[in-house]
């Protein structure tokens, strides 16, 4: 192996030139490179990212632009006699009590569902990662209902807690006990966090990967140190898994603000049933959804969309200024070029 | 500035051309509809026509069959108001589409999105406007009302919708008088048998006395105010009213049968999402549905011999027994193939699949020449029958308006009414919140349409 191929990316290499990094190539040492590499290793880059771009521009940047456009209109999507109304859509975004409470209902939903879905996530991957029998049995158990597809968790659960024929008032009349209308309010946001919960295997297995990666010698330096089990978990598991708790708590409430479950558990899961949705469980994309297609306002549903846009840009932003001194990096995640791991392969 | 001879792609190059090409791309894909030939992949020189429907409507063999009939190849894609939605904004859209005429008929026609089927019927040696059923008016809109005015669609059949079955089974358990079959019953006399026959226990309803409603609670609510003699839509279908005497007679019915928990209301909706699987499991006693139910109720033998069909209720001495369904196809007005279209209706609407159907028993055909085809083999069936040709006479077009979709007015009412019936909020009160709501959505489609 040469000198050059284990040199550091930035390092200068016994050449004089700059070893190539992520920046562009600029000033005099940049034409020194024979043509040809350079011209075959930027088509290759470029071959290889050029299907994501061409799909980011045709499947998130064009629409977000249509949809920025449509929300200064107050096209219905079928009318031709749509016209621009300026920011009108998102006065009424931000004032319309009826989507006001429903981005509230929303924030509700995230701060009860992320937490909940990550601790119980972490707490099964505990349990399942105890060196315990039939361990590998345990673990596709538990990560089984993530497996299901959401359309039909959501059926089972609407079958289990229909009043009249489900299997949880069934449980509550042999014991004597008068029944529940589950799916309506106010039971219907408990049974939508408890269908949350169920697929709890998928942040199982995301932190069981963790568990894994933490070296065992920490542990076994803290018993012998005196410390018990829950100081190993709360000084030694909980640190060294913030990376991964931070990963799925940023995708968790992305995942939980956009979150359409509700539709699923719905009686009628079309345009037309939209608006039978519960109060309770009438969250921002499901008001969304009934704007655009049960009400034909696609103006205002597109504003809706970009303020949820913003709420999500600004709530990561916020929430990775929040993490900074409470995640642990085993490895600086911003690291200098001094500090930058050699990689073979770097010229 | 000296002009670049490098050969070498830079970024800035690179993601110019990737924006060009994916907007080229979509804008492409928008288009493709009008640079299609009309043939098949396979080069078999046969058209194919795009259909939206849903998706029992044939299956794998009856496709096939469809395809030989018809000698063109059927692409099929399933019924989704959303993509319906999409590819006529497209401007791309199927060359067929399933749909309710009594619900949708002004809504598309107002937006010039349908075509004017007047001079296809006015050729048609198949489907002559004279052996048209009265309910294929409802596919008519004339721009004001419903009705009247070009054809903008045909039903495939229909019931009328506020008629309603029942279980002689469970009215002879209770010990009750079984409903006439000829004269209609009151919608007080209706409730009050509902509240007899409903069963409980421990809070639950383990026997729906009825179900008021079976095609939507807006139609349904539109159908009691006209039996009242009012109407639920202004004469220009851009404002509601639910305060008039006759729609507050029917609000108040409504809400007493929600808060009365005899059967699915907006309060506690039916997990099926309609009553077939409820009444057959013997868990309802009384269900509004028209003719059509019958075909799933005949296909049992043990459920026929208990079933029977009665005249919808009245409030007052206009009798009024609407369709709220017509359900049947329509051809857009930006269609590629409308000949083939055509051909297509000629087919399904007046060829062997209208036989079927009218012998069928789920509805009532769309052709006055195909109603001798009503199954009257079986009691049941003759029972059915003569029901629905006393009640034929009483059928008439209700307009619809043209300013907003079901889902958005039935969206309104789910807003509204479970909190009214919690709380037992006056029918007045409530009244007043349905007009602000609706006609707030109205005026805005009204914008729209001019």
């Amino acid at each position: 192996m040469s000198t050059e191929q284990i040199a550091a990316p930035g390092a200068p290499s016994p050449s004089g030139e700059t070893a190539a990094g992520p920046g562009p190539r600029t000033g005099a040492h940049a034409g020194r490179r024979p043509r040809s590499l350079t011209t075959r290793r930027s088509w290759s880059f470029y071959v290889f990212a050029g299907p994501w771009v061409l799909g980011f521009v045709a499947l998130t940047a064009f629409p977000l632009g249509y949809a920025l456009w449509l929300s200064l209109t107050n096209a219905d999507g079928l009318s031709n006699n749509s016209r621009f109304v300026g920011l009108e859509n998102y006065r009424a975004v931000l004032t319309d009590p009826e989507t006001l409470s429903s981005l509230a209902r929303t924030g509700v939903f995230v701060a009860i569902t992320v937490p909940l879905s990550i601790a119980a996530g972490l707490l099964l991957a505990v349990l399942v990662n105890q060196p315990i029998r039939a361990r590998g049995l345990f673990r596709t158990l538990l990560y089984l209902p993530a497996v299901v597809p959401p359309v039909g968790a959501a059926l089972t659960f609407k079958l289990i807690f229909d009043r009249d024929s489900g299997a949880a008032n069934g449980v509550l009349d042999a014991l004597h006990i008068d029944g529940v209308s589950w799916l309506m309010d106010p039971y219907a946001r408990w049974v939508l966090v408890s269908l949350v919960l169920w697929g709890a295997g998928n942040t199982m297995i995301i932190s069981l990967a963790g568990l894994q990666d933490i070296p065992k010698e920490l542990h076994e330096a803290a018993r012998m140190d005196g410390a018990n089990a829950w100081q190993s978990f709360t000084k030694i598991t909980v640190p060294m898994l913030s990376p991964v708790l931070f990963f799925q708590v940023i995708t968790g409430i992305i995942a939980a603000v956009q979150s359409f479950l509700p539709l699923l558990i719905s009686l009628d899961p079309t345009p037309r049933g939209v608006t039978s949705v519960p109060e309770g469980n009438y969250l921002f994309m499901i008001h969304v959804f009934a704007q655009y297609f049960a009400n034909g306002r696609y103006g205002y549903a597109s504003a809706m969309l970009w303020v949820l846009f913003l709420i999500i840009v600004a709530i990561t932003f916020l929430v990775f200024r929040l993490s900074k001194g409470a995640v642990f990096y085993s490895v600086d995640p911003e690291p200098t070029r001094q500090s930058r791991p050699r990689t073979i392969g770097d010229k | 500035m000296p002009m670049s001879t490098t050969t070498s792609l830079d970024r800035r190059r690179f993601l110019a051309v990737s924006a060009g090409t994916a907007l080229a791309a979509t804008g492409l894909s928008a288009c493709a509809g009008s640079v299609d030939n009309g043939t098949n992949a396979s080069g078999s020189g046969k058209t194919t026509l795009t259909v939206m429907t849903v998706e029992n409507e044939w299956d794998k063999k009856g496709l096939k069959a469809a395809e030989e009939a018809l000698g063109m190849n059927l692409n099929v894609i399933i019924w989704d108001a959303t993509k319906l939605n999409a590819m006529l904004a497209a401007k791309n859209p199927p060359d067929v589409v399933r749909g309710f005429g009594a619900t949708e008929t002004p809504y598309f026609a107002a937006r010039d999105l349908m075509t004017d089927l007047d001079p296809y019927f006015a050729k048609s040696s198949v489907l002559k406007p004279s052996d048209l059923d009265p309910v294929n008016d409802v596919w008519r809109y004339d721009g004001k009302k419903q009705g009247a005015g070009p054809r903008y669609g045909m039903a495939k059949d229909y019931s009328q919708d506020s008629m309603f079955w029942y279980r002689t089974d469970l009215f002879q358990a209770a010990k009750l008088d079984a409903p006439s079959a000829t004269e209609p019953i009151s919608y007080d006399e209706w409730l009050d048998l509902g509240k007899k026959l409903v069963k409980r226990r421990l809070g639950k309803v383990k026997v729906y006395g009825l179900n008021a409603t079976g095609m939507g609670v807006f139609p349904q609510l539109m159908g009691m105010t006209a039996s009242a003699g009012g109407s639920l839509f202004a004469e220009d279908l851009a404002t509601v009213d639910f305060s008039s005497p006759e729609a507050l007679k029917a609000l108040r019915w409504y809400l007493e049968y929600a808060k009365a928990d005899i059967g699915p209301s907006v309060v506690n909706p039916n997990p099926d999402g309609w009553d077939g699987p409820t009444y057959q499991a013997n868990r309802m006693a009384m269900s509004c549905n028209g003719y059509w139910f019958g075909g799933l109720i005949g296909a049992d033998a043990k459920l026929a011999g208990v079933s029977r069909f009665a005249p919808a209720p009245q409030f007052g001495s206009n009798r009024v027994s609407s369709c709220f369904g017509a359900t049947g196809f329509w051809i857009p007005r930006d269609a590629k193939k409308k000949d083939a279209a055509w051909k297509f209706f000629e087919w399904y609407f007046g060829g062997k699949p209208a036989q079927d159907r009218a012998a069928s028993g789920w509805g009532i055909p769309s052709l006055k020449s195909l109603r001798p085809k009503m199954p009257q083999t079986n009691a049941f069936q003759k029972q059915a029958f003569a029901v629905q040709e006393q009640e034929l006479p009483h059928f008439s077009v209700l307009s619809f308006t043209p300013y907003a979709q079901q889902a958005a007015l039935e969206g309104v009412l789910n807003k509204v009414l479970p909190g009214a019936v919690k709380s037992g909020t006056s029918a007045g009160k409530v009244a007043d919140q349905l007009n602000s709501r609706m006609n707030e959505a109205l005026a805005q489609g009204k914008e729209l349409v001019g």
